[in-house]
């Protein structure tokens, strides 16, 4: 069966407008294809899963990440942009990893763009080639058209987003675009949307390898809704499982790492959590500036209030993780917020940028780099100016060091040489999501087994969902012993994979309140007439969490990779406070084997067992199991 | 059912107030009708709380199933727009602008073919059935809140979710509202709650003398000139200009139909002083 139908036969199901633009950059192409038959949608839904299905079918096994015969795809799910839900907002992009080589690649975002895109006409979109000159693809209404991105090309986010939307003459035409790093090829290079969000973790890398500047959508149309009613109950049920972001935790806390009570510092040398952190946040004017419909509220604007950068106007999601990676340079205050808007202007994601800084500004600290290879920086911890100019460094690969921060903190590592690889904190060459997630064994887990550099979903609870007790009655585990987290981060990946497909915010999941994971369920029912059950849902999830690693394996990923290419930092013993001593790595390699075994899948080589193919009803890549591999 | 969406011929339909409001007063120029328990009701939007999100425009046009066209101007998809202009969180004052819900509702009181009724619970509500296009009352409003749906030809604006209202649910704007600065309630409490807001802030009202006064009020921290909103004398049922060329075309070319016509001309007969309205106001 064609994947994309020249005619469809089977009804469209209610939440998909029913069309994926293709676009071939290299001609200048663009085509309509029709959305997959039903069964096919039912298995893979959108979002992660459907792209990823897409790019399986289509991606040559011998492409490289940012060769011409890369592919990205980009999908929203049927929940995305439909009005009544919150959270209803997601769309995410897949291609093969330019940190790994070998993994999965994904930025996922929230905004606006995903229902603009919708808007527009199109469920996705699939982008091939390379255009000759720098574009732009504007699609309003139906019609896509590249447009010459020359005078565009060097502009950072803010400026790119602004001129673009000038440029098409539409106020509030929405935008996704890169800014110098993705021009430049840095392998972590984000694509920036809506202001406030980022799709972290490469896409901006294969935008700019494709020479993209942007996308720009506008348009008017509604995806159809099955049953409003039923959909207008849902969305107000998961609407008041919300809890709201306020102004004044803006003000007053140190980020997500304060929930624990650690944060980053110097390198991951320390996780010292101080007033100074966040000296100077109270005088700042907060603004909450929610996604499409979503009333959590997690984006917020500010103007710095206090200082050196008074005046500075700042875009923010929820998460944080800008703010840990220039704590962990030791800059504090309000210069980290200025450089974290900085670091989102050029399009850097902050792990990466921060990982191989700290190894850097280590480095200086003991000797192993001189100014000589710095551009006369001086990297001292706390050095404001130094770390601003690194960060046009690693966005343009400037000079040896910049280059080398575009790659990312391994190869930076290894070029450095002596002990600085031991510095280094990575997994498979991508880096976590920057938060100290080392006290937390279910974070840690997540980080770990995660496709490496692309922000991993799951890390478990101490107890399962309220919505899932029906069949779990496990909990509550201990943070400081292994049993029951493996399980626990395997479901959770399965729940917030099927937020994330169906098109919600996993943000605006609230799985540990009653009826958090029933409303989206039952929201997503009664937009698409579809009778999931959770059970079905979880599937779902756990069908998402197989295709990723059948992509992996097939590009010479093994599951022994996760605990075997770690930056030694991040699996070192806690260096100080109350989590000193603590380490995940004293039950490594078996938590990551219990995960893999729980998920169906090999513990050595992470392919699925035959078994697991056919319960989820895709024998199709039985070729990719691991008995298929034995013989 | 809701008589507003379910009525073929409101004319028939319509139950009078049981409590002449003052408004009936000036004699009996607006139709009006009761959709529940007759208690007014009044949308209370606090500037103050408003950071500019749009959820409020987004939600009308869900719950009106209105296509997803330009949220920063008023149109026949558009009910609601939050001003300035620019994008959410751009500015640092919002001002809504929308259907005010008149008590002394001059677009009904023109309308010729009395398609447009001022119901007890507050909304001021235009049958699409009735209406014949004629855009009398797109000029008459004092607020410019009415717009002409360029497909059907028939008038269009906010209906305070008369359809909710009268299944005793918020307008679906007000429960969008992820802030708090849109509040609905029954008037007296809706009025007292902005006047208390108001002071908190040292602020001002708006809405509630504008126009003779109506079923929406804002709360505002800095005077309404500062806010971009208009300055609308309080005289009740205000004087308009319907453009001379607009009556003659009606009057005169096959605009409006025969039937609508018709209508006009018996509706003119047995109210005349709307009709008076209408034309000498």
């Amino acid at each position: 069966m064609n994947l994309f139908p020249a005619q469809r036969t089977s009804p469209l199901p209610g939440g998909y407008v029913g069309k994926i633009l293709r676009v071939d950059l290299t001609t200048g192409s663009m085509r309509d294809e029709n959305l997959p038959e039903e069964p096919i949608l039912k298995k893979f839904i959108g979002g992660q899963s459907l792209a990823l299905y897409i790019l399986l079918k289509e991606l040559p096994l011998d492409a490289t990440p940012l060769g011409p015969e890369s592919r990205i795809v980009i999908m929203t799910g049927p929940i995305t942009g439909n009005g009544f839900t919150p959270g209803g907002t997601k769309v995410t992009a897949v291609f093969l990893s330019p940190l790994t080589g070998s993994t999965l690649g994904r930025g996922a975002t929230s905004g606006y763009w995903g229902t603009y895109l919708k808007a527009a006409g199109y469920d996705g979109m699939i982008l091939t080639g390379v255009a000759p000159e720098p574009v732009y693809l504007y699609i309003n209404q139906g019609k896509a058209e590249l447009r010459d991105a020359a005078k565009f090309w060097g502009l950072g986010t803010r400026a790119t987003e602004d001129r673009l939307r000038e440029a098409v003459g539409k106020q509030d035409a929405k935008i996704m675009c890169i800014g110098p790093a993705g021009e430049n090829l840095n392998r972590a290079a984000m694509l920036a949307n809506d202001y406030n969000h980022f799709a972290a973790h490469s896409g901006g890398a294969v935008f700019g390898s494709k020479k993209l500047k942007g996308i720009v959508v506008t348009g008017t149309c509604r995806p159809s809704v099955f049953n409003k009613a039923a959909l207008v109950d849902a969305g107000w049920r998961w609407r008041t499982t919300l809890q709201q972001h306020d102004v004044k935790k803006k003000k007053t806390k140190y980020g997500h790492g304060e929930s624990w009570g650690a944060l980053n510092n110097f390198n991951w040398r320390s996780t010292d959590l101080s007033p100074a952190h966040i000296q100077g946040f109270d005088q700042n004017d907060v603004v909450l500036r929610p996604c499409f419909q979503c009333a959590r509220m997690c984006p917020w604007d500010a103007t710095i209030g206090e200082g050196a950068h008074k005046g500075t106007l700042l875009h923010f999601n929820a998460g944080g993780e800008w703010l840990d990676a220039f704590f962990n340079l030791g800059i504090k205050g309000n210069a980290a917020l200025y450089l974290a808007e900085r670091i989102n202007d050029v399009g850097i994601e902050c792990s990466h940028f921060s990982c191989g800084a700290g190894v850097a500004f280590e480095a200086w600290e003991k000797g192993l780099l001189g100014p000589d290879r710095t551009n006369g920086l001086r990297l001292e911890w706390g050095n404001i100016e130094a770390a601003d100019k690194l960060l046009d460094m690693a966005a343009r690969r400037e000079g040896w060091l910049g280059n080398l921060l575009a790659d990312g903190p391994r190869q930076l590592a290894e070029a450095l040489g002596g002990d600085a690889p031991n510095w280094a904190v990575h997994t498979k060459g991508g880096t976590p999501a920057m938060h100290e997630w080392r006290p937390m064994l279910g974070q840690m887990l997540r980080e770990l087994v995660a496709s490496g550099g692309m922000k991993p979903q799951g890390g478990g609870s101490t107890k399962p969902p309220p919505d899932l007790r029906y069949k779990e009655t496990w909990g509550p585990l201990e943070a400081d012993k292994p049993d029951g987290w493996a399980w626990s981060h395997v479901l959770s990946e399965q729940y917030r994979q099927f937020t994330g497909i169906f098109g919600g915010c996993w943000f605006a999941q609230m799985n540990q309140k009653p009826d958090g994971l029933n409303s989206i369920l039952d929201s997503f029912n009664a937009i698409t007439g579809w009778k999931f059950t959770m059970d079905d849902a979880l599937a779902a999830g756990h069908r998402s969490m197989i295709l990723q690693s059948i992509f992996g394996t097939q590009r010479g990923w093994i599951a022994d990779l996760d605990w075997k290419d770690v930056g030694p930092r991040f699996l070192e013993p806690i260096p100080d406070g109350k989590y000193k001593g603590f380490t995940i790595a004293k039950w490594l390699p078996d938590m990551i084997y219990e995960y893999y075994r729980l998920s169906g899948r090999h513990e050595r080589t992470g392919r699925p067992f035959k078994e697991t193919l056919d319960q989820l009803g895709i024998e199709e890549f039985t070729p990719w199991s691991h008995e298929a591999s034995q013989l | 059912m809701h008589p507003v969406f379910h009525q073929t011929d409101q004319l028939k339909g319509r139950r009078m107030a049981k409590n002449p409001s003052e408004a009936q007063q000036y004699g009996n120029l607006v139709p009006t009708a009761r959709l529940s328990d007759g208690k007014p009701r009044t949308i209370l939007f606090n500037a103050t709380k408003c950071i500019g999100c749009r959820h409020c425009v987004q939600a009308c046009k869900d719950w009106n199933d209105h296509d997803r066209t330009s949220l920063y101007s008023l149109s026949s998809t558009n009910w609601i727009t939050m001003e300035p202009p620019v994008l959410e969180g751009l500015s640092p004052l919002w001002a809504r602008n929308s259907c005010m819900h008149c008590e002394f509702a001059a677009c009904a009181a023109v309308c010729p073919v009395e398609a447009i009724t001022k119901y007890e619970e507050g909304p001021v509500v235009i049958n699409q059935e009735v209406c014949i296009g004629c855009e009398y009352c797109i000029h008459a409003c004092p607020w410019e809140v009415i717009t002409k749906n360029d497909i059907t030809q028939k008038a269009s604006k906010c209906t305070m979710c008369s359809d909710r209202i009268s299944e005793d649910k918020q307008p679906f704007c007000v429960q969008a509202c992820p802030t708090e600065a849109l509040d609905f309630g029954l008037t007296v409490e809706m009025s007292e709650k902005a006047r208390t807001q108001a002071k908190a802030v040292g602020g001002y009202t708006y809405g509630e003398k504008e126009a003779g006064g109506g079923n929406v009020i804002y709360v505002l921290k800095e005077n309404k000139e500062t806010y971009g909103l208009r300055n609308i004398s309080e005289q009740k049922f205000p004087k308009h200009k319907i453009p001379l060329g607009l009556m003659l075309k009606d009057l005169f070319t096959p605009r409006c139909g025969i039937k609508g016509k018709l209508r006009a001309l018996y509706l003119a007969i047995i109210h005349p002083k709307r009709l008076i309205y209408r034309y000498f106001s």
